[in-house]
């Protein structure tokens, strides 16, 4: 069961690449490697948070730089900067739940000023979930850019025809 | 040696096409090193200022030491990132080849020519990503119905509005209004309603300005990287008021 949950989780993450990947317009060649990446990321995070017990930030750190590495390899096949193959297939990890309870815990928050509880309430939610959603995102896009530091030489060269 | 026509016209090759990467969404350390490699093909020095809006570039003769400067807007273009590997690809084919400058320029002008995909296509992919999503999520099949069809209206009225124009902050809270809306539908049955509406807005996240803010930061071009940064959270800020209007619609539902 375990790996039949991690299967759908890769392959319901490779559509929500290819959807994301399709509003920047790639090169038709990349979508299957958007694909590929966008499933083993999210099915990499999937598999570190609920099997192993990772917070969510660590874990999405782990996954975008398997993201990166694995951008930099399948980039230098199809001659596509890093970028196009990583940037669409981190969006799926995206933790959208986290940003709109945040949103609706700012939204509830001006509705009950005058309820000092409801105003504890809603503070520590804005808080929690505002953190969550940051840090994830920031991580995400972080660990994806490590790998151009590390192999900075061939990360710029990836588009050359040789 | 170089006639100063000669050198305007590689100055105004480079910034055309310097200005098109960035316009199109690329970091900005690809696009000054790709336009080096141009200049390096065409014996001529480039150094660029990038700002969020304009470029400023000069560009020296490295015989007579002639310099060449001007400011350049850059265009509001869609994000490509064929463009962005299209052009890259030209900057390495040409310093590999020692294209001349006018076969550089005729190969540019194909590439930016190419046919893009067909919106249509790109609604329905957009449609099932965001699906897709739901399911990510937990939903329930019946929520992924109602989040696919959501995502159709809303994503065909964002590329309606941007065809016509519409400044796109307005475009970003319109659009995230409507999937809401639609995406509140399922509070009528008994299904996974807030993860409904939650995914119905998440087609509309600027993530390539986001990504390439970091990029930009962490590579030392702070200033871009930062206009980049603040221009995402606009329309981040943008779709969360889009979807508050949808949720004080319907708070009593939600608690």
């Amino acid at each position: 069961m375990m790996w039949v949950d991690i299967l759908t989780d890769g392959a319901f993450a490779a559509v929500a690449g290819i959807g994301f990947g399709a509003i920047s317009l790639p090169p038709k060649r990349a979508f299957k490697y958007i694909a590929l990446l966008a499933a083993i990321g999210h099915a990499f995070r999937f598999t570190l948070i609920n099997y192993m017990g990772v917070d969510i930030a660590s874990a999405s750190f782990c996954a975008a730089v398997t993201i990166g590495l694995g951008s930099l390899w399948l980039g230098a096949k199809i001659y596509t900067p890093m970028t196009v193959l990583y940037i669409p297939s981190l969006l799926p990890m995206i933790p959208g739940m986290y940003a709109y309870r945040s949103v609706f815990a700012m939204v509830m928050f001006l509705q009950h000023l005058s309820e000092p509880e409801m105003v504890e309430k809603y503070m520590r939610e804005i808080f929690v979930n505002g953190t969550v959603t940051i840090s994830v995102i920031f991580t995400l896009a972080v660990g994806a850019t490590i790998p151009i530091f590390i192999f900075q030489k061939k990360a710029y060269s990836l588009t050359r025809r040789k | 040696m170089k006639s100063k026509e000669e050198l305007k016209k590689v100055a105004k090759f480079i910034s055309d096409y310097a200005t098109r990467l960035l316009g199109s969404g690329v970091h900005t350390s690809r696009v000054v090193r790709n336009s080096k490699r141009i200049g390096d093909v065409l014996e001529v020095d480039v150094r660029m200022t990038t700002f969020q809006k304009t470029i400023v570039l000069t560009i020296f003769d490295r015989e007579t030491a002639d310099a060449f400067t001007e400011v350049v807007d850059i265009p509001a273009l869609p994000i490509s990132f064929e463009i962005n590997s299209d052009l890259s690809s030209l900057s390495w084919e040409a310093i590999d080849k020692l294209l001349p400058l006018s076969a550089i320029q005729e190969k540019y002008n194909q590439l930016i020519a190419k046919p893009k995909m067909s919106p249509w296509l790109i609604l329905l992919l957009v449609g099932f990503a965001n699906a897709s999503f739901c399911k990510l999520f937990g939903g329930e099949w019946l929520a992924i119905g109602i989040v696919f069809v959501a995502t159709l209206i809303g994503f065909f009225i964002r590329q309606q509005m941007q065809k016509r124009h519409i400044n796109h902050f307005i475009v970003f809270i319109v659009s995230a209004f409507v999937a809401s809306l639609c995406a509140s539908s399922s509070l009528l049955f008994d299904t996974t309603a807030e993860i409904a509406i939650v995914t119905s807005v998440l087609y509309l996240i600027p993530g390539v300005p986001l990504i390439n803010g970091v990029i930009d930061i962490v590579e030392g071009h702070v200033l871009i990287g930062f206009s980049r940064l603040i221009q995402a959270c606009l329309l981040v800020i943008c779709i969360s008021v889009g979807l508050s209007a949808s949720i004080l619609l319907f708070k009593s539902s939600l608690l």
